[in-house]
């Protein structure tokens, strides 16, 4: 695969801390053992503060050499002349694509599929995930060679950074003309993390090799949703009456409403899960198409969420289940069997303390600047240690108000709200379906706590009652919701609404 | 302590003849300097050329057995004025900073250290940050070189040039008594390759051998000495620096077949254009063309001589100069005109004006010189084939990837100390703002991008405050300036605090001070950090690693600052009500708020090793880390909107009914505690956990579980029981 100028090109494309840098000395370090002269470049990002950094290096065989003569090598990588591309993660390789490093005739490209979301993804207000089998499937069809899979799941399980699989990704890729062992020697020589090291470096081998090259293939469509979903049996007496109810309702729908109603019952209590059900039956007419069906579904699943408004008794249930602490294990990657101390960081406000109280006493104190100032003095910020037995304790007496949520100012007030949704969808969903389920879909928008759960809701009322002038349109309402998310300040949402 | 430690690589610099020195290119000139003899060194920070101060900074006690002598100065200025101790004496010196930035800063002593000349070889080692990948506004290191008459070497970006050309440097310098800048290119200083090392000289004069104190009165700058210097440029200097390029053939000319046609290129560009040429079927692997080439490694002067026999019997020379104007261009033309030979130059008129001459801008302009300067050279790849392959993506799959590919600006660090103060200002903002703000050169700088998007001006390092200076009168609110503790002892105490209180500036001033030049890698300033307990860590190093700190308070104080406080980062609170006070007191004066926490980086690297001896020596240690709670988390970002803190991110929702992915702390995590610190400041949501995990527990570590494990179990397991009553 060599070229005019008789050098192996090679592009790589590491985020900052993925070992781009040791990775590209290794590579350097291979050459040498076997012969070859590698000259090696980088555009440094430094540490985490600049994005991805670059490192290019050729490659040149000793043997080639005339007497005295140094080949001149170039320190830019140039469009239509790399002949190995690697990208530590799946939109750097895309953004590879984008630049032209990667081009059918020469280069073989390198790249794990997993993510590293950028800021744009992950400051979105809902979902702002680009789509990777987007950019596999391009990156596909640019490349002579794609070798890819998830070689930092693989780096994990070796408990080792992604450049060791990355570089026996290269290895087994048998893009470059050195033998196996001098990859190993290399690893080894460095005395760090030697074993680890090699074993991701022996996986990420037998993945690239093995498979061969894996031109990319687009995962099937996603079946229905209903697919594959089987109703499980009941497994109490009450369960089975809800069980019983739910079987009325088409199957694509039977998903979404049985998690809506697991949720329900260990939020409240069956008598709530029934309530749910009744509030979409009404939306059920007899014989529904599949259009109708995603309506009942769709509001079944947001009405689930929005009856299960996250007040303080469902914080504290939260923070009180059984299954937390090996949940809290996994995720801070804890070793079994090591203690820890978990502290949760509460800051009530008076708004959500009021919301606890029955609905004329919470609307007086609410009203009541001496008793806002009381309650102020507790809705400081909180460091409370769940694993204490007093924290314990507290929090199981609040999840405990449950009983009485239904007599609750924040009850009275989420389910005012939650009727005039479900009034919006109803009285639209006989005559414009498409409308019926914008205004469904605009439960997506209910979420959050405290401003954040204030400006949501702001925002659905204003919706709400943009539809009930009569005047709105489906596709009006749906950019009304992007408007919403577009950012927290509300100023999109504004423009759009005045619009 | 800087990023990146050379400790290991500078053992290399004592390689003596013979030896093959293998490494980068910032190294082998470290390496140049010491077999040329250098007797001292210095400079300032930046990129491309950090390194290089990293380097020497590491390859202390190596230059102290040779008795050079080395200070890490603290502006560009201080490195510049320097290089007066080779104005009176044979003493040889090289001090190096980032360009052009960095010669603005240093232009006072330059234009005088070029107008008095020198005895001893003085070389300014320039980090040309630019191109793709620069850090700052574009502009070239060759005006300056014009204006001042200092020479401009532009080595060919291999390590035997880049060594030989240091030497000869030096040898130039003096040949002619003037300074002289040595330009690296951010490629060429990370390039790796080898060469043969000769043995380190130890400097004719140090501290070992004094020199004989003496005054030459034409050397300095008042008159009516000036003006004898101005014409010594010309009738003396020019001269004897274009003969010794000539007699030691600095510049280089390879032939080709194709003599009717030639090329003229800067010696940093050599590489990209011999691969245009290989691609061309032009060149072979060694840089053999078809195509003659003058490559100028000396980029200013231009030797006259040189180019007219060149060009002379040519019918046209393409002429590849980076960046604009062209002057290099025009300086031909007018050599050619004044020697009456009429070879028609092509260069800006085929080249792009603006930017880097990256591999495909050079193929391109070579390929079109090819074509139409000499239409019978068979070329590999027409101009069409060549521009095709600019963008070998159809319409679709462009739209598709601008689409799919998300931006990655630069960012603050994992645990950040500057993050919650930008999280601070942030909320501050929405009570008393929309606000303008004078940001400054450092990472701060990073807080005009996403997600925190504050400051509206940046004018050079350490001059956020002197830039507020005329715009505070016409704001809403009182001005704020953000400076870091790096700015601050470059420029912005002098021409910012000083003048501030001198002009009774009734501003803010946040001076962000990490201990660190972080953004340049983490290399020492005056002032440091105490560390403190305030992070969640049990493990902290007690004392500092320094004792000679200076202190930013003191010298604020020092300047008349009456109104300073000093606070911690991390505590946001504390740092909001700071900043509303600061915003409205009636105080009359410049308010300074000195915004404390070690760079996180630095601390990560003083500590990960302290505890990791701990934990291996059985010591109870505890390390903090956060998550977030996936089953209270609702998918809203509010927490990465005010944070951008890069192990804050985000998963897919495990809640099948919710659509939108909630936040995730991954592993990365230091325990900063920020995340916590804004979900109560900015009453974000309860998903936020502090987990202290803990190390070598104590008995009372155990005891207290086992009876909390027991009571709390007992409670979770009736829990446990009634759920499965009360299930579907």
């Amino acid at each position: 695969m060599t070229n005019t100028s008789g050098t192996i090109n090679m592009i790589l494309a590491a985020l900052g801390g993925e070992g781009g840098g040791v990775l590209t000395n290794w590579v350097i370090d291979v050459a040498d053992r076997e012969g070859w002269l590698c000259q090696s470049t980088s555009l440094a990002g430094v540490a985490q503060r600049t994005g991805a950094t670059i490192y290019y290096l050729e490659l040149f065989p000793r043997d080639r050499l005339q007497g005295g003569a140094m080949p001149v090598m170039s320190l830019f990588p140039a469009q239509g002349d790399i002949d190995i591309a690697i990208a530590s993660e799946i939109a750097e390789a895309g953004r590879m694509v984008q630049r032209g490093f990667v081009t059918p005739e020469r280069t073989t490209l390198i790249a794990s599929d997993h993510r590293v979301y950028g800021i744009t993804e992950k400051e979105h207000l809902a979902d702002g995930i680009v789509d990777a089998t987007v950019l596999q499937s391009v990156a596909g069809q640019y490349a002579r060679n794609y070798i890819h899979y998830d070689m930092l799941a693989l780096a994990n399980e070796h408990g080792t950074v992604i450049s060791s699989v990355l570089l026996g990704a290269l290895a087994g890729a048998g893009v470059l003309p050195f033998a196996k062992d001098s990859y190993r020697a290399v690893i080894s020589a460095t005395g760090k993390a030697v074993a680890s090291n090699l074993a991701a470096f022996e996986a990420g081998y037998e993945r690239a090799s093995s498979d061969g090259v894996e031109q990319f293939q687009p995962p099937p469509a996603p079946e229905a949703d209903t697919a594959g979903f089987r109703l499980p049996a009941a497994t109490t007496a009450e369960g089975q009456t809800l069980l019983q109810r739910l079987q009325g309702f088409p199957e694509s729908c039977h998903e979404i409403l049985y998690l809506g109603l697991q949720k329900l019952v260990d939020y409240q209590d069956y008598a709530y899960a029934h309530q749910y059900l009744d509030e979409l039956e009404s939306l059920l007419a007899p014989g529904a198409g599949s259009d109708e069906q995603t309506l009942v579904r769709e509001c079944g699943r947001y009405l689930a969420l929005w009856m299960c408004y996250e007040d303080i008794p469902r914080v504290a249930q939260l923070k009180t289940r059984p299954d937390r602490v090996e949940k809290i294990r996994s995720e801070v990657r804890a070793e079994p069997g090591q203690l820890f101390a978990v502290t949760e960081f509460f800051r009530p406000r008076v708004e959500e303390m009021c919301a606890l109280l029955p609905v004329r006493l919470g609307r007086w104190v609410q009203a009541s600047p001496a008793c806002r100032r009381f309650l102020g003095w507790f809705t400081g910020g909180k460091r409370l240690r769940t694993n204490t037995v007093t924290v314990f304790l507290l929090l199981r007496g609040l999840a405990g108000l449950r009983r009485w949520r239904r007599w609750t100012l924040g009850y009275s007030h989420e389910h005012a709200l939650i009727q005039s949704w479900l009034q919006a969808v109803r009285s639209t969903a006989g005559s414009d379906q498409a409308l019926a389920l914008e205004l469904v879909e605009c439960g997506r928008l209910v979420k959050g706590y405290g401003d954040t759960r204030a400006r949501t809701t702001a925002q659905m009322q204003a919706i709400l009652a943009h539809a009930a002038t009569g005047s709105a349109s489906a596709a009006g309402i749906a950019a009304l919701r992007e408007a919403a998310l577009a950012d927290d300040e509300g100023r999109a949402f504004a423009q759009a609404m005045a619009a | 302590m800087a990023e990146r430690s050379f400790a290991q690589e500078v053992l290399k610099l004592r390689a003596g003849d013979g030896d093959v020195f293998r490494g980068e290119g910032i190294l082998a000139i470290t390496k140049a300097l010491l077999q040329s003899g250098v007797s001292y060194v210095g400079g300032y920070q930046g990129s491309p050329i950090s390194h290089l101060m990293d380097v020497l900074n590491d390859a202390r006690e190596i230059l102290a057995e040779l008795g050079v002598h080395f200070e890490a100065n603290g502006s560009e200025a201080t490195a510049a004025a320097m290089l007066s101790a080779s104005v009176n004496y044979p003493l040889r010196g090289a001090v190096t900073w980032k360009s052009t930035v960095g010669t603005n800063v240093a232009s006072d002593a330059l234009s005088n250290l070029a107008s008095s000349g020198v005895t001893g070889g003085a070389m300014v080692i320039v980090g040309e940050d630019y191109g793709e990948g620069s850090s700052i506004m574009q502009e070239r290191t060759y005006a300056f070189a014009m204006k001042a008459q200092m020479w401009l070497l532009d080595p060919r970006p291999n390590l035997p040039s880049i060594v030989d050309m240091v030497e000869k440097g030096f040898g130039l310098s003096e040949a002619s008594n003037t300074p002289i800048f040595y330009m690296m290119r951010i490629r060429g200083c990370h390039v790796t390759g080898e060469f043969v090392a000769r043995d380190n000289v130890a400097p004719g004069f140090s501290n070992r051998n004094p020199v004989q104190p003496r005054r030459e009165p034409e050397k300095i700058i008042l008159p009516p000495h000036v003006y004898a210097q101005e014409r010594e440029k010309i009738s003396q200097r020019l001269p004897a620096a274009l003969a010794y390029i000539k007699e030691h053939k600095l510049n280089e000319v390879f032939p080709g077949r194709h003599q009717q046609i030639g090329i003229i290129v800067q010696g940093g560009v050599y590489n990209t254009v011999i691969r245009a040429l290989q691609r061309q079927g032009l060149a072979d692997p060694f840089g053999n063309t078809e195509i003659p080439l003058y490559v100028m490694n000396v980029a200013y002067p231009l030797v006259p001589d040189e180019l007219v026999e060149f060009c002379r019997d040519r019918e046209q020379v393409l002429v590849l100069e980076e960046g604009q104007p062209e002057y290099v261009e025009q300086g031909i033309h007018t050599v050619l005109r004044r020697a009456n030979v009429d070879t028609r130059v092509r260069g800006k008129d085929i080249m792009p004006q603006a930017g880097e001459y990256t591999g495909q801008v050079t193929l391109e302009g070579i390929t079109r010189f090819l074509e139409q300067a000499a239409p019978a050279v068979p070329l590999a790849l027409s101009s069409v084939d060549v521009e095709a392959l600019r963008n070998p993506l159809s319409e679709d799959d462009q739209q598709a990837l601008l689409v799919n590919v998300p931006p990655r600006p630069s960012g603050l660090c994992t645990g950040c100390p500057e993050r919650p103060l930008f999280s601070a200002i942030k909320q501050v903002q929405k009570e008393l703002g929309p606000f303008h703000i004078s940001s400054d050169i450092g990472c701060h700088s990073f807080a005009t991008l996403a997600p925190f998007n504050l400051g509206n001006t940046i004018m050079g390092y350490g001059l956020s405050l002197a830039s507020s200076s005329g715009i505070r009168h016409s704001l809403p609110h009182k001005s704020i300036s953000i400076m870091g503790d790096g700015g601050f002892w470059h420029n912005g105490l002098t021409s910012g605090v000083s003048s501030a209180v001198f002009n009774k500036h009734d501003g803010v001033l946040v001076i962000v001070d990490n201990g660190y030049s972080a953004a340049t890698g983490g290399q020492d300033i005056p002032s440091m950090v105490e560390p403190n307990q305030i992070i969640a860590t049990t493990l902290d190093a007690a004392s500092a690693s320094r004792t000679d700190a200076q202190s930013i308070e003191a010298a604020c104080r020092g300047a008349g600052v009456k109104w300073l406080r000093t606070v911690s980062t991390y505590s946001i609170d504390a740092m909001m009500d700071t900043l509303r006070e600061a915003l409205t007191t009636s105080a009359p004066g410049l308010k300074v708020i000195v915004a404390e926490g070690e760079c996180m980086l630095n601390r990560q690297r003083r500590i990960k090793p302290l505890m990791k001896q701990a934990i291996n020596s059985g010591k109870r240690t505890v390390r903090a880390r956060f998550m977030v709670d996936s089953d209270t988390c609702t998918g809203d970002h509010a927490c990465i909107r005010i944070s951008g803190c890069p192990s804050l991110t985000i998963k897919p929702n495990p809640d099948p009914l919710r659509r939108d992915p909630v936040s995730y702390v991954d592993n990365s995590c230091v325990g900063c505690g920020v995340c916590g610190s804004n979900a109560h400041a900015a009453i974000l949501c309860p998903s936020f956990s502090r987990v202290d995990l803990i190390y070598n527990p104590g008995r009372v570590d155990r005891i207290a579980a086992r009876v909390r494990g027991a009571v709390i179990g007992w409670l979770q397991a009736r829990t446990a029981r009634r759920q499965q009553e009360t299930a579907l």
